[in-house]
């Protein structure tokens, strides 16, 4: 019975797949057979073809040793001359060459192939001839690859021109010997072999901008025959675009445009996919790539159909208007039995359309939903996240479609997709937040995906508590902690513990809840659940926000190095946390792009992996400096550098102030633009009336031409008064000129002083703090409570409307937004914007503004509260 | 494949067929004899360029079908040379006899191949060509099969040398003739 079944399943699994369930030492022990004389073609094909589909596969690892044996058997098969063999034969020295050793004893055997008779015989010959020379070996093939290069017959040509790419990769200086070879090739009469050649061309000449707008303007008259090697006309043309940033006003853009009224379609699709691609094109400039999309649009070709929809899909996403004109056509395609063409054409409508065609749009899109594949389905569910984001009226609909898209069957990226778009939603706009909520919890009793689990947890615990009615999550938390598996109980119980710590009448039956996961056959789970309970008995407010809803604000690789080097000296005190930099990146602040295609190569996906901040990097290489060793930790590093120079002048100047408790380090990194001067020993020098005392140059030793070097300036802050913060340098670079040789770069022995003068450098209150960010910034602000509490009202006269004064009192403070306050809602007369930080020190301040619009601008109401009372006094004295 | 021949194959004789491996130092004339025996009379010298690896050739000679593995003798290639012992059932091994001072090296190589374990059993026959005889500084046969030490450091096998010079021909059918006339009665005698 049990045997049954299981051939039952693998039937399922094979689906009829011969080469299934190979077995790795069955197929090596076949493949002696090779050795066997005389070759019997059929069964030795066969034999080969399961080794190459095992390696192509690549779940079972076949050791060098096996490979070579296996390889060695393979050469001898040369002797055969059935065609099917042999070809299989020039495949399996290809995929073998990486894996097998002594390869290049093929190599003698290869060439002949290579320049016999056998025209079939000689393409695959040089392809496997080509991957397993390298370069010390390549020089001996050479003359015969710049044959084959300009051999009459089209495979050959081609499939030397590829393989000569391919060789570029790792010996550009012998390839770039084929130059003229290749030349001669471009204005072969085979399209193919025109393509290659140009590619090569191109390849070879890549780094030498000039040489390649020769390139394209010299190929661009010459008419050429090949469609494919006009449309890589036009990738080059377009990246040369992009490069140097001409825009339309180039002369390659004239070309790419003149392509859209070429004869073949594959290179007006082309041209008119690089125009709709460039940076910066307007709506109008696009009108003319736009139109012959739209004829494309009533092709009968379904991959022209497709090819232009998911084009105008794109343009919509920028720019919507440019695209209306089309929308008839589009209204075609939603009929489309093509339903990769329906979708698309659905959802650039949705983008195009007007509020009110979106319930029609809607009800015809989940028509067909369940005929679609995943990644389209994604697709859909990209263009309802945005839709809500346009007509947040519509949040009612798009939730049940997104809701109901939830239940269906769908992969993990599909999963992922809904979700993230339901969590943009609720934080985009709180009126759908309840309904969101919802749908979450419903999906998370049935989730079979750790990440999304745990993620959606977290959300309830930040957002649940905050509800009407939370009592109502408790059920969906608490079910996780019963059924599901460690990681997603752990999430549970630290939701569970934040609706008990920020909701009092839920308290004591969270406590009861958690008592019981005190039991857990997991560690993680267990002390997470111990640590709560005991938090949360204390029943004290402030305990609540800093370790239960707030939580800690390090930078985690900060910490494990702080840990690390108290270990380092024992010692009886306590591990100070202050001593830890903060986390420079809000970790809660996580949002995806959308908008991206399916197919896209440039997904730029955020790395998950922890990597080190701007910061830590910053504090690594400062601490390496012997002077600076004694400063304590690092508490800010400015993100943005000042540029000190105007551009284009003869030294390149940028500032990037570091903030310590006591001192400043600023950094100048210079630059000499001078090709016949070398700059030593480099300062900055800083004059300030405000206090501050320079403590220390260290200077930059040596600056020639073109190589970036630094130079320090250290600053102690000011003393006597804590609440003076801020001032002005006036900055002046002085070094010693040397003359050089511009082309060796050997500099005189004799140099003299010189100087230059630099823009002033601002120490600002944002220098003196760090962003955090508060995810329950009400129980933060009654954590620190009211003791050094100040306040005071502000006329802003000179910002005209709400979100302007936001987004300057951000920037202003350089502290961070929190509850999504730095948003303004539509159509309102008042806002209170919500600001977390840490002051200089490791004080927390905290800031809550309240704005209102009246006829003379906007008033504002600013309270302040720290840990710290100087610190609300220099907050609430830098506004003034 | 006929019937016959099927038969045949299946009891284990095969057709007048026979995989020989071409040994020796570079440049001793390997890839130049196997030519001459490609194109027979009609021979054209090709200028031959040194073997990377290996070439394999099929020709026809004394009435059998002969597919010929003619190795690289550089340095590099020496130890690839073992990977193809094991199915040949004859061996060529050329000799530049012109070249007196690379004798050693190339008994040396002979030495190490007699004790593979892959030939050290077999009784395999080996053909010496003493190539290049028509060079002024060329030494006799014999005088090349004392250098290599034929008779000490070839046991169990049956062994031959001819003088040759692949650029005409001369000695090379006398050699050939002999290995395939061992090689069938080999053959005959194993099934
Ligand atoms: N004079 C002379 N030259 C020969 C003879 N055999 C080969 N050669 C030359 O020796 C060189 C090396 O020959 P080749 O067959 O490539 O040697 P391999 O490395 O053993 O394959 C070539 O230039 C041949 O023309 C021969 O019998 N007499
Ligand atoms: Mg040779």
């Amino acid at each position: 019975m049990h045997m049954l079944r299981r051939d039952k399943k693998e039937e399922e699994e094979g689906g009829g797949n011969p080469f299934n369930n190979l077995d790795k030492t069955t197929v090596l022990q076949e493949a002696r057979l090779f050795n066997e004389t005389p070759i019997n073609p059929r069964k030795c094909g066969m034999i080969l073809t399961k080794l190459l589909y095992m390696i192509n596969q690549g779940d079972q690892t076949i050791g060098s040793t096996e490979a070579t044996e296996a390889f060695f058997a393979m050469t001898k098969l040369f002797q055969s001359k059935d065609p099917t063999l042999r070809r299989l034969m020039y495949m399996g020295i290809k995929d073998m060459s990486k894996i097998a050793n002594d390869v290049i004893i093929v190599t003698s055997s290869l060439m002949k192939d290579m320049t016999g008779r056998d025209d079939q015989f000689r393409g695959p010959a040089i392809r496997a001839l080509c991957s397993i020379t390298d370069t010390t070996m390549l020089q001996s093939i050479e003359r015969y690859m710049k044959q084959a290069i300009v051999d009459k017959c089209h495979a050959v040509a081609s499939a030397a021109l590829v393989s000569s790419l391919h060789l570029s990769k790792t010996s550009m200086d012998i390839t770039k010997r084929w130059v003229n070879e290749a030349q001669e090739a471009v204005s072969s009469d085979n399209i193919m072999v025109q393509y290659h050649a140009l590619g090569l061309l191109h390849h070879l000449r890549k780094h030498d901008k000039l040489a390649v707008t020769k390139l394209v303007s010299r190929f661009s008259k010459h008419s050429l025959k090949s469609p494919y090697a006009y449309c890589l006309l036009i990738r080059i043309a377009s990246k040369l675009i992009e490069d140097e940033d001409t825009g339309t006003e180039s002369q390659m853009y004239d070309f790419i445009e003149s392509c859209l009224r070429h004869k073949s379609e594959i290179v007006i699709y082309e041209a008119a996919h690089a125009m709709i691609n460039m940076k910066g094109v307007t709506a109008k400039e696009l009108a003319p790539a736009v139109s012959v999309l739209q004829l494309f649009c009533s092709s009968p070709k379904p991959t022209l159909r497709f090819a232009a929809v998911r084009t105008l899909n794109r343009v919509a996403m920028k720019h919507p208007a440019a695209v209306t004109a089309c929308n008839l056509d589009l209204e075609n395609l939603i009929t489309d039995s093509n339903r990769s063409i329906a979708t698309l054409a659905i959802t650039t409508l949705l983008k195009t359309g007007s509020e009110s065609s979106v319930d029609r749009l809607m009800k015809q899109i989940s028509s067909f939903m369940s005929e679609i594949s995943d990644e389209f389905k994604i697709v859909v569910v990209q263009a309802i996240q945005s839709l809500c984001l346009k007509y947040p009226r519509k949040h009612g609909v798009m939730m049940n479609f997104l809701s109901s898209m939830l239940r269906e069957e769908g992969g993990f990226e599909y999963k992922k997709a809904i979700v993230d778009s339901i969590i943009t939603i609720i934080e985009d706009n709180s009126e759908a937040k309840e309904a969101g909520l919802a749908h979450l919890c419903e999906f998370i009793e049935d989730c079979e995906h750790t990440v999304l689990a745990t993620r959606i947890l977290h959300l309830l615990g930040r957002e649940g508590p905050r509800t009407p009615t939370p009592s109502k999550y408790i059920r969906f938390i608490y079910n996780r902690v019963i059924l599901e598996n460690a990681a997603v109980r752990a999430a549970a119980v630290t939701a569970m513990a934040k609706f008990g710590a920020h909701c009092d009448e839920l308290l004591d039956s969270c406590v009861v809840l958690l008592e019981r996961c005190e039991l857990d056959s997991d560690d993680e789970v267990r002390d997470r659940a111990t640590f709560y309970v005991r938090v949360l008995k204390e029943r004290q407010k402030a305990l609540n926000s800093a370790y239960i809803l707030n939580g800690l604000q390090v930078s985690v690789v900060g910490l494990e190095r702080a840990l690390h080097h108290y270990t380092l000296e024992p010692s009886d005190k306590p591990f100070d946390m202050k001593t830890v930099p903060l986390a420079t990146q809000p970790i809660t602040e996580q949002r995806t792009t959308p908008g991206k295609e399916p197919g896209d190569i440039s997904t730029s996906k955020p790395s998950d992996k922890l990597a080190s901040s701007r910061q830590d990097v910053y504090a690594e290489q400062l601490s390496a400096i012997p002077e600076f060793a004694n400063l304590g930790p690092l508490f800010k590093s400015s993100s943005i550098p000042v540029e000190l120079t105007e551009s284009e002048t003869e030294y390149v100047v940028r500032c990037i102030k570091h903030t310590y408790s006591r001192y400043m380090v600023f950094q100048f990194d210079c630059t000499n633009t001078l090709n016949d001067q070398v700059l030593e020993k480099v300062t900055v020098a800083m004059e300030s009336s405000d206090g501050f005392d320079v403590m220390k140059y260290i200077p930059c030793a040596s600056l020639p031409y073109d190589t970036p070097g630094t130079a320090y300036t250290l600053v102690r802050l000011p003393e006597d008064d804590p609440t003076n913060v801020t001032g002005t340098f006036s900055c002046t670079l002085k070094f010693i000129v040397k003359d050089c040789d511009p082309n060796t770069g050997e500099a005189d022995d004799e140099g003299y002083d010189d100087e230059y003068v630099l823009e002033d450098v601002d120490v600002v209150v944002g220098d003196h703090v760090q962003k955090v960010m508060k995810p329950n910034f009400g129980a933060s602000w009654d954590e620190v409570g009211p003791d050094n509490e100040l306040e005071d009202t502000f006329a802003l006269s000179t910002m005209k409307t709400l979100e302007d004064a936001v987004k300057n009192i951000i920037q202003y403070l350089g502290l961070q937004p929190c509850e999504r306050s730095d948003k303004v809602p539509e159509g309102k007369s008042s806002h209170t914007l919500y600001l977390a930080g840490v002051f200089r020190g490791g004080h927390d301040a905290l800031v809550r503004s309240k704005l209102a619009m009246t006829d003379s601008g906007v008033t504002m109401q600013l309270t302040v509260r720290s840990t710290d009372p100087n610190v609300s006094d220099v907050l609430v004295s830098a506004i003034g | 494949m006929g019937f016959l021949s099927r038969l045949a194959s299946l009891f284990g004789f095969k057709k007048n067929e026979a995989n020989i491996l071409v040994v020796g130092l570079d440049n001793s004339g390997k890839s130049t004899i196997l030519n001459f025996l490609k194109q027979g009379d009609k021979n054209v010298p090709v200028d031959t360029v040194p073997t990377i690896g290996l070439n394999v050739e099929k020709m026809k000679a004394a009435n059998i079908e002969i597919t010929a593995f003619d190795m690289s003798g550089q340095g590099r290639y020496r130890p690839l040379w073992e990977q193809y012992y094991k199915e040949c059932q004859g061996i060529i091994f050329v000799v530049d006899s012109s070249d007196k001072l690379r004798v050693v090296v190339a008994r040396d190589e002979l030495e190490r191949m007699m004790k593979h374990p892959d030939l050290e059993r077999r009784n395999v026959p080996v053909l010496f060509f003493a190539n290049k005889m028509d060079k002024r500084d060329a030494v006799s046969s014999v005088k090349v099969s004392t250098l290599m030490g034929l008779n000490e450091v070839i046991h169990n096998k049956n062994w031959h040398i001819v003088a040759s010079n692949a650029i005409n021909g001369d000695g090379i059918d006398e050699g050939i003739t002999w290995l395939a006339d061992v090689m069938k009665s080999n053959m005959a005698t194993k099934k």
